[in-house]
């Protein structure tokens, strides 16, 4: 029993952090700062006891007498459960001006931010589908009310009832399909469900198919895949900097979570039956993404249309996935990785940079930037080089990965494609090295203080490029290797 | 000290690069240790090119396992191809660096560092993966120059270098993972390394697409005549030192890779497209010849000359045999440098007269005798003025096109006319007659004769005893094209 209240220790201190939080969010001693650090302080605890409790190559579930199959420990939740609280203390700690510089700021938005990392840490132990779509909701309240956190603002407050309607929508969609899955398989589990899709031949289980198809839909719309993608760029563009950094690195992938469990696994014998729809998805999302991303004036509109690209990327993966591709799920995995470094470095540096403007970033607003701060303009050029996949970052191996995986599988065209709007999005990513690089300053430039987000951001490109070509000379930190051993394991650890 | 001394080489100037940069040198430490990195550099490719045995094939090795799990290694080797663009980038960089004496801005010298290490690196890579790394990485410093540090349409163009040259590398890196796929079906492990994936036999409908991956590329960065809309703006709007590395160094690592990698992996494909580079190349050495006499622009003129040569140089290359082949690779080198010189002296005239136009130059030839020498013995040098390497390399490729075909011969000889007819009229308008503008000038300074000297020197030795360093790289030639032609079965 102690041991499993261990195991169960990490998600917990997040709750607990979160309700703490809501206790002291009124009280008069506390600003900002300080509720930050507590925030931060409950997630470091969190990421401390993962680190304590995490057993390698063992996979068990959480109290099993009490919930019986429905939370599930191993090295895939491990390593998300680390992607998230990272995320979440990245996000803190980088935006600890932003919070200064806005009087919008209150309490309750600490403990928001810990109540959705609580929901995704949860969504990556569901081991079952009612569990799993709790877990959706808790992460996507949240996110909601973050999305509309600043509610005097316009643009705020049409993105968070555009993404709540929407996703209130599509989440009825998660709970039709578990009730006809619950239809077919007389359970929600997903270890009962694993057994059923495997004794069952592919006609027999019309009811399932549909099911799994609905629960897709969710997945599809949380990832912004192209037909449900309507929302992604206004709903970035109008919630807060942080939050926006939040949901396009952290948020995007807890979905991945609880897709790949179950495509992975439990839905595996029956993926042939999507890999048409799939195929078609993704090269929509693709040409799609890149449409949006190229033609925007705002940084935060184009990156949020990259993002878009990037799910495209995901899903040549996983349609590989699909056909059998035997390096698509670590490919799979390892793309997160790369994605989730890269993210949380470029709209962390974004949000950053306009806690010091009241305006949206342009860019224009990048003129010069170089000469101004010579060191967070290459750590940007950093990341914009490793989302366009450019050799020597870890963007690029992810991509590589990808790829082969696509071709391995025999999706030649799939992975031309990808190419193709790679190659597109070394436009939009080398425009904003060049204003970086290419214009003079307006501005003179004044020596600016290095403080915990400067130096997170820096260490966080530098972690690009050591997993871009670091070599096992320094086998603390993982270099390419490193995170595709990571990736296999995760993925292994599922079957 | 052997073993590593090409992983030495390739890194050298990005660890002086980083350590600089890391303790913030200021400008003075800055431009020593570039030029300290140079010379270094120089110093242990002269210790390569003394222990290199011309009749033994890839030497100083290095394997390394890198990223295991996609099988890629760090797989480095010199040859006779690859030590002659070597020594052309490690030869070139200490005169570069002499002539940006007066260049106080640091991130000019910061991008030539990670420049050398890119090209070096990008010559000597064995592993397509690791090849298309240095490749792709080379092209930032280029961006990152022209765009800061260029002039006209600056931005524009080096956005427009960038993203041509990219379309090119995209598509190589689908062949790239494409062969790397087909070698793990065959033998079931991941290996992008040369020597393994040259054992592969692909079936010849796909031989055709993946090689097409792999020539878009290479064409676009030498560039044949259809994909070379960048080359004139970007020319024109480059600070000389990228210009010089562009034209003496990167557009021959298009005809490097087409000789490592084109003939390497799909020798017996390439006979498909034979016939339409070999087209593309002689409409290509006229088409730019012609631009190049009624250009006014001294930058674009011989960027269009530049143009002209590589496409001789591609020309060669397909037309298999030793003469043609002999002939390429000496006129890399030698072009290299006369283009070098040249391109040196525009930027001097540039520094002078703050124009490049040949319509407002003029008169300079009373004023200034030394300038003028430099100026016109690089350029008669391009045009293959006999006694320098030019004429010598340009000889052996009209040789072995007469070999080839008598009419392509003929077609190939054309180049040496025209390229006197827009040299010779070039020097008469630039240098002699009156003065076009009011612009007070001197004569060359010690500096700058110190940096072009050894220039001129290395033309006239190259053109005068070719018999020093043919024997170099003939033997290797003679094998691969032994190899080729076994797999064509006679010509391409």
């Amino acid at each position: 029993m102690m041991n499993q209240l261990l195991l169960a220790s990490p998600m917990a201190v997040v709750i607990i952090g979160a309700f703490v939080l809501m206790l002291i969010s009124h009280s008069k001693r506390f600003n900002n700062d300080r509720f930050n650090i507590v925030a931060v302080a409950f997630l470091v605890l969190s990421l401390i006891l993962q680190y304590v409790t995490y057993e390698s190559q063992s996979s068990s579930f959480l109290f099993e007498k009490i919930f019986a199959d429905s939370f599930i420990m191993d090295d895939f939740s491990a390593i998300f459960d680390v992607m998230f609280t990272v995320g979440a203390i990245l996000t803190l700690l980088i935006n600890t001006d932003y919070f200064k510089s806005r009087d919008y700021f209150t309490g309750e938005y600490f403990a928001l931010i810990l109540f959705s990392v609580f929901g995704m840490m949860m969504l990556s132990h569901a081991h079952e589908l009612v569990t799993a779509f709790i877990a959706l909701e808790i992460a996507s309240l949240s996110m909601y009310t973050l999305v509309g956190y600043h509610k005097n603002n316009k643009v705020s407050s049409e993105a968070m009832m555009k993404y709540l309607i929407l996703g209130a929508i599509t989440g009825a969609f998660f709970m039709l399909g578990t009730a006809l899955i619950y239809g077919a398989v007389g359970s929600t589990s997903l270890t009962q469900i694993a057994e059923y899709t495997i004794t069952h031949k592919l006609h027999e289980m019309t009811l399932l198919i549909v099911g799994a198809t609905f629960i897709m839909i969710t997945i599809m719309f949380k990832i912004g895949a192209v037909p449900f993608h309507s929302w992604v760029v206004d709903v970035y563009h109008g919630a807060p900097y942080p939050i926006t950094m939040f949901m396009a690195s952290t948020f995007k992938i807890a979905v991945f979570a609880i897709a790949l469990r179950l495509y992975l696994v439990n839905f595996a014998p029956v993926n042939s039956f999507w890999t048409e729809i799939l195929q078609v998805m993704t090269i929509l999302t693709l040409i799609g993404g890149s449409w949006l991303a190229i033609n925007q004036s705002l940084v935060k509109r184009m990156l949020a249309g990259s993002s878009i690209v990037h799910s495209g990327y995901l899903l040549i993966g996983i349609s590989s996935l699909g056909l059998g591709s035997e390096v698509a799920a670590p490919a799979v995995m390892f793309y997160l990785i790369a994605y989730f470094i890269s993210a949380v470095g470029a709209f962390g540096i974004l949000s950053f940079l306009s806690s010091q403007q009241q305006t949206q970033m342009k860019y224009e607003d990048f003129k010069g930037f170089a000469t101004r701060r010579p060191y967070m303009a290459l750590t940007m050029s950093i990341f914009m080089l490793s989302l366009a996949g450019f050799p020597s970052t870890i963007g690029f191996l992810g991509k590589f990965y990808i790829f082969t995986s696509a071709i391995e599988s025999g999706q030649i065209l799939l992975a031309g494609l990808g190419i193709l709007t790679a190659f597109i999005s070394v436009y939009y990513y080398f425009k904003l090295i060049a204003m970086m690089y290419f214009y003079p300053s307006k501005t003179p430039q004044k020596k600016l203080p290095i403080d915990i987000s400067t130096i997170l951001i820096f260490m966080m490109g530098l972690l690009i490029i050591w997993g871009g070509i670091g070599t096992t000379l320094i086998p603390v930190i993982p270099g390419p290797d490193g995170f595709i051993d990571m990736a296999k394991q995760a993925i292994s650890s599922l079957r | 000290m052997m073993d590593h001394i090409l992983t030495n080489i390739i890194f050298l100037p990005l660890f002086f690069a980083v350590i600089l940069g890391v303790l913030r040198a200021n400008i003075f430490y800055l431009k020593a240790g570039a030029m300290a990195s140079a010379v270094v550099t120089l110093l242990l490719v002269i210790v390569v090119a003394v222990n290199f045995d011309p009749n033994n094939g890839m030497q100083f090795s290095q394997d390394i396992a890198w990223i295991q799990n996609a099988g890629v290694r760090y797989f480095i080797g010199v040859d006779a191809l690859s030590l002659v663009i070597l020594a052309l980038i490690s030869l070139l960089m200490p005169p570069l660096y002499i002539y940006m004496y007066h260049e106080n801005r640091k991130g000019y010298w910061y991008n030539m560092m990670v420049l050398q290490t890119g090209i070096t690196g990008a010559v000597l890579s064995l592993d397509l993966v690791l090849f298309y790394l240095f490749w792709e990485t080379m092209l930032l410093p280029i961006f990152i120059m022209i765009g800061k540090y260029g002039n006209g349409m600056h931005q524009y163009n080096s956005m427009k270098i960038v993203l041509m040259t990219i379309l090119g590398s995209m598509t190589m890196l689908f062949s790239i993972m494409y062969i790397g796929y087909v070698y793990f079906d065959t033998a079931g492990s991941w290996s992008f390394a040369l020597n393994n994936l040259m054992a592969l036999q692909f079936d010849p409908k796909t031989s055709i697409w993946l090689a097409a991956g792999f020539l878009l590329a290479f064409a676009i960065k030498i560039p044949l005549v259809g994909f070379h809309t960048w080359m004139a703006p970007a020319y024109s709007s480059a600070p000389t030192p990228a210009v010089i590395i562009m034209s003496a160094i990167m557009a021959k690592l298009g005809i490097y890779g087409l000789w490592r990698f084109g003939f390497g992996l799909f020798d017996s494909t390439l006979s498909y497209y034979a016939p339409t580079i070999i087209t593309l190349a002689l409409v290509g050495l006229l088409y730019y010849a012609v631009r190049a006499v009624t250009e006014d622009n001294l930058r674009k003129m011989f960027a269009y000359s530049s143009g002209s040569h590589l496409s001789l140089i591609a020309l060669g290359l397909f037309l298999t045999n030793i003469y043609a082949w002999t002939g390429s690779l000496y006129f890399i080198a030698t072009h290299a440098i006369a283009t070098t010189g040249i391109f040196l002296m525009i930027g001097l005239t540039y520094k002078r007269f703050k124009t490049v136009k040949i319509s407002s130059l003029g008169g300079i030839a009373q004023k200034a005798p030394k300038f003028t020498f430099f100026f016109a013995f690089f350029a008669l040098s391009i045009a293959g003025l006999p006694g320098t390497g030019g004429f010598v390399a340009e000889l052996l490729i009209i040789i072995g096109a007469f070999k080839y075909n008598f009419w392509i011969g003929v077609l190939t000889a054309t180049t040496m006319l025209s390229a006197m007819l827009y040299i010779f009229w070039m020097l008469q308008r630039a240098l002699f007659g009156t003065s076009n503008n009011s612009c007070e000038y001197e004569d060359l300074s010690l500096r700058e004769i110190i940096m072009l000297v050894p220039l001129v020197l290395m033309l006239l030795i190259t053109g005068i005893a070719p018999s020093l360093f043919i024997p170099w790289f003939e033997p290797q030639l003679e094998t691969m094209l032994q190899g080729v032609l076994l797999a064509v079965g006679g010509l391409l």
